[in-house]
């Protein structure tokens, strides 16, 4: 044992010697993230107004890249996959794109009703973008009769990496303490599969469509920063848009993304 | 023992050149230590670990695994449950023990008990998770089963029912389906654990450590956590369990058993529910933790089992390597020479021969994925059989080429021997990488060509020369489960000058090269052993060899070369 332990030891100090002399480049980009406010109150809001818009892509159209299936060919490779990054429809409709309110203090609380729910269906998540209010439960679905591990990669919550197994149709994940991503999230079993999410402090976030639309309802009157998230597009931070709305008003808000 | 010692000598000498030059590199930016715990770190650690904790010390980048970033928090080797950062035992034992199957060396030797614990607390302040001062949930070892066959077979139905399969592969050599695409968290390659290798377990090989890797998983590695829920029927008794699964095996449910059924789901949905409580922090009822800890007794009973199985896939210990008393000699049998499958290669004990990556000379392999080649042998009047066996994780047969090369990335073996045995302990042997002034003499298998063996001639590792005559040699190749199974099968003497003429009772060197194509293996980036012996051991043997300092020498005389060539090399950079 100490014999192959001092080996390794003195092999790695070989590697010393040459070391130096070699670069391997590490890493990967960085992901930008959402701006969450500081604080934010919920309560009921009578008479808010709507905001929403639809978001489009400019530029050459990215070819979707079909994704190579690995493995369990005849439950995920029954349909082809496509790389989901940018999604692109009818128009140059974006979807998968967050748009939000950068800045809300106060509104509306949290539609508890919402089911929220990612399907591995087919060895691909759906939907690809999911918002998850903090706190709440994310339940993962699988029906397919695959196992599948559910790897979240937070940094700010507690990281997640739990085996969902073919027997296992529904499994809720605990609700997290903090706003945070949107964090990728990978099945490490099937590696194509990706998506993103991001948990939310506040209901003013919306998840554009196939045909890149959006709506925040609800919004109390005022003048807010609208920014957007998109996995290959980047986000607005920097600059937002800024809208005004009117109790019981509707504004409208397009934006036109193009690729990092 | 003698060369033992030697071996042990010159990997001394090593340590103690390379820590000089280490310490004269460092003491020049070193910045006045503050505390003891920095002053531990800054020494020892930075170079891997980075001055600011985050893994991108001087010596990192050819370093797979990376040393840690300590910066995220994740650590590997807990004793604490999944998401849950490690108990300060933890860091203190992983920091004096070490992570076998990594470059992170363990300090037991060279630093004081006081100056672990030091640089422990140092490597907190990297992270802010640890401010809290949050005691961290830890799994708990009550009702450890003990180790038994019963245990292990109902522990190998839980790894097919969890889906350790899927990376670990059918039988645990780290061959799953989904091993060639794991990623780290740093987007580095990584590769399921070979539970068949279990010396290079990170956190150790007992069962305990075992079961506390697959209960709390491994963080920042794909290796995902088998918590409470994750378990077939989480909050189900073991015959309820059956129950259910009976029921939902029927084609279809009479209103009693849809009601029944129900029930069960209900107490299930119920168990999970506290157990994502307990997670976020709500705290449970006195009933409630009954419930819950009833429920975990179940999985955790499972996961011994598991854990016992998965004890059972390793030997107790790494093999001995085959020098000294443990050298290859090759059996005499009267009549024929035994076929690849013939049972009567049970009867022998392989020999061990570990390979380490190839860093002598370009292309380099710095994190080898071959770790060792199994050797046994039979000889008869007229020839000489062979059987190497040594895992791989992964089936390449050269559909995919090398981008650097252009040349197709593909599973190969190469057996090394002088083309003269040298005359006494004292000759010279060509040089270990594939010969130099001397040449050496090589039967080159590929993965693509299972039953065909080359003989090269080779005068350096980039000098290789097929040879003219060749087909002196059968040979029959198969993969399963994570592993080669190679049979050769040669003449003992030729008419080939470029061929090793074999005689009983002579110690012939002999070495070995691995290519695993996947893990970017090709040309001089491999895995290769030093130079070892085999004899055909004579009948009836009444010889005797003093063959280990001839060892010791050619040991030491590799170390020099070694050393000669990385210094030519640094010399020119
Ligand atoms: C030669 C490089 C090297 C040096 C020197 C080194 N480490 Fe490491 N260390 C590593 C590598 C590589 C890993 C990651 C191994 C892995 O992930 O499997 C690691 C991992 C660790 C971990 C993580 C353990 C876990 O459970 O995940 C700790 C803690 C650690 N090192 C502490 C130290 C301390 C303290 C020192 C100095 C006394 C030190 N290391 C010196 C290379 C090094
Ligand atoms: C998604 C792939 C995956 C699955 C599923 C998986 N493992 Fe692993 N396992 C890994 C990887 C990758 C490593 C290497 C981790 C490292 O050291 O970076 C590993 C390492 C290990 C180790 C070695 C620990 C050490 O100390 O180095 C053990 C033991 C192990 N796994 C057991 C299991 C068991 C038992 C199961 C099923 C209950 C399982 N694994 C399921 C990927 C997986």
């Amino acid at each position: 044992m100490k014999t192959y332990f001092l080996a390794s030891l003195a092999i790695l100090l070989a590697c010393y010697y040459v070391g130096s002399a070699f670069a391997a480049d590490s890493g990967a980009g960085e992901v930008e993230m959402l701006v969450f406010p500081d604080a934010y109150s919920a309560g009921s809001v009578s008479n808010g107004g709507t905001i929403s818009g639809v978001v489009k892509f400019e530029g050459d159209m990215p070819e979707m890249k079909v994704l190579e299936i690995t493995k369990d060919q005849a439950v995920c490779g029954a349909t082809e996959k496509y790389d989901e990054s940018v999604v692109v429809g009818e128009g140059n409709a974006l979807k998968n794109t967050i748009v939000y309110l950068i800045d809300v203090s106060k509104g509306k609380d949290f539609d508890k009703a919402t089911k929220l729910e990612m399907d591995q269906k087919g060895c691909k998540f759906t939907p690809h973008v999911q918002i998850v209010p903090v706190g709440a439960r994310l339940t993962m679905l699988n029906t397919d009769k695959v196992n599948h591990n559910v790897h979240i990669f937070s940094s700010i919550n507690k990281p997640v990496n739990k085996q969902q197994t073919k027997n296992r149709r529904k499994m809720p994940l605990a609700g997290v303490k903090k706003a945070e991503g949107p964090v990728s999230v990978k099945c490490d079993i099937h590696g194509w599969m990706s998506a993103w999410i991001a948990y939310i402090p506040h209901p003013y976030f919306a998840v554009t469509n196939e045909k890149g639309e959006f709506t925040l309802e609800d919004v109390p009157a005022g003048t807010y920063k609208l920014g957007y998230w998109h996995e290959a597009c980047g986000t607005n931070s920097g600059s937002p848009a800024s809208v005004t709305v009117e109790a019981g008003g509707s504004v409208t808000q397009d934006f036109t993304l193009k690729l990092k | 023992m003698k060369n033992r010692n030697v071996t042990l000598l010159m990997l001394v000498l090593g340590i103690v050149v390379g820590t000089l030059r280490c310490a004269v590199t460092y003491a020049q930016n070193a910045p006045e230590a503050s505390e003891k715990g920095k002053e531990v770190y800054d020494q020892s650690c930075a170079h891997c670990h980075g001055t600011e904790g985050r893994g991108d010390g001087s010596a990192a980048e050819n370093l797979l695994p990376r040393p840690r970033d300590f910066t995220r928090g994740l650590y590997k080797i807990r004793s604490t449950e999944s998401g849950q950062l490690p108990t300060d035992q933890d860091l203190f034992d992983i920091i004096t023990i070490g992570m076998p199957g990594s470059s992170m060396p363990g300090w037991e030797t060279s630093l004081s008990a006081d100056d672990r614990w030091e640089v422990v607390a140092y490597i907190k302040t990297f992270y802010d998770g640890f401010k809290a001062g949050e005691a961290p949930r830890e799994i708990s070892l009550d009702g450890k089963i003990p180790y038994a066959e019963q245990s292990v077979e109902t522990g190998k139905g839980l790894y097919v029912e969890l889906g350790c399969v899927e990376c670990h592969g059918n039988i645990g050599r780290g061959d799953g389906t989904s091993a060639p695409t794991l990623t780290d968290e740093w987007g580095f390659q990584t590769w399921p654990a070979n539970l068949a290798q279990s010396w290079n377990f990170r956190g150790g090989a007992d069962t305990e450590a075992i079961f506390k890797r697959f209960i709390g998983g491994i963080a920042g590695s794909p290796m995902p956590a088998f918590e409470g829920d994750s378990f077939l029927h989480f909050g189900l008794t073991v015959e309820e369990s059956k129950r259910l699964t009976e029921l939902e095996n029927k084609d279809e449910m009479t209103e009693t058993e849809e009601a029944e059924s129900e029930k069960f789901y209900e107490k299930m949905d119920a168990a999970v529910n506290l157990a994502l409580n307990r997670t976020e922090g709500i705290e449970l009822t006195a009933a409630e933790q009954q419930t819950y800890d009833d429920a975990m007794q179940v999985v955790y009973e499972k996961s011994w089992h598991l854990a016992n199985y998965v004890k059972s896939l390793a030997p107790e210990q790494r093999p001995e390597p085959a020098i000294g008393k443990n050298v290859l000699r090759s059996q005499y049998v009267q009549d024929a020479l035994p076929g690849m499958e013939d049972p009567v290669w049970e009867t022998l004990q392989a020999r061990h021969f570990p390979l380490v990556g190839q860093i002598v000379i370009e292309p380099r392999q710095f994190n080898p994925t071959i770790d060792s080649v199994d050797v046994k042998s039979f000889y008869n009047d007229t020839e000489v059989a062979f059987l190497f066996t040594w895992d791989d994780r992964t089936h390449t047969i050269g559909d995919e080429t090398d981008e650097t090369t252009g040349k197709p990335l593909e599973d190969a073996l190469a057996i090394q021997f002088p083309v003269k045995v040298p005359q006494g302990p004292t000759a010279p042997k060509p040089y270990f990488l594939w010969g130099g002034r001397l040449p050496v003499y090589l039967w080159h298998w590929k993965a693509s060509t299972p039953e065909q063996v080359t003989e090269l001639t080779a005068k350096g590792i980039n000098a290789a020369e097929v040879q003219e005559a060749q087909g002196a040699l059968q040979a029959q190749g198969v993969y399963t489960d994570g592993q080669y199974k190679l049979w050769v099968k040669r003449a003992l003497k030729t008419d080939d000058k470029k061929d090793l003429q074999l005689d009983p009772g002579v110690f012939v060197p002999i070495a070995f090269s691995a290519w695993d194509g996947a893990n970017g293996d090709v040309d001089a980036k491999r895995v290769v052993s030093s130079w070892y012996t085999f004899v055909l051991e004579p009948v009836p043997s009444s010889r005797r060899f003093v063959y280990p300092p001839l060892i010791a020498i050619l040991s030491l005389g590799l170390l020099f070369g070694l050393r000669a060539a990385v210094q030519r090399r640094n010399s020119v950079s």
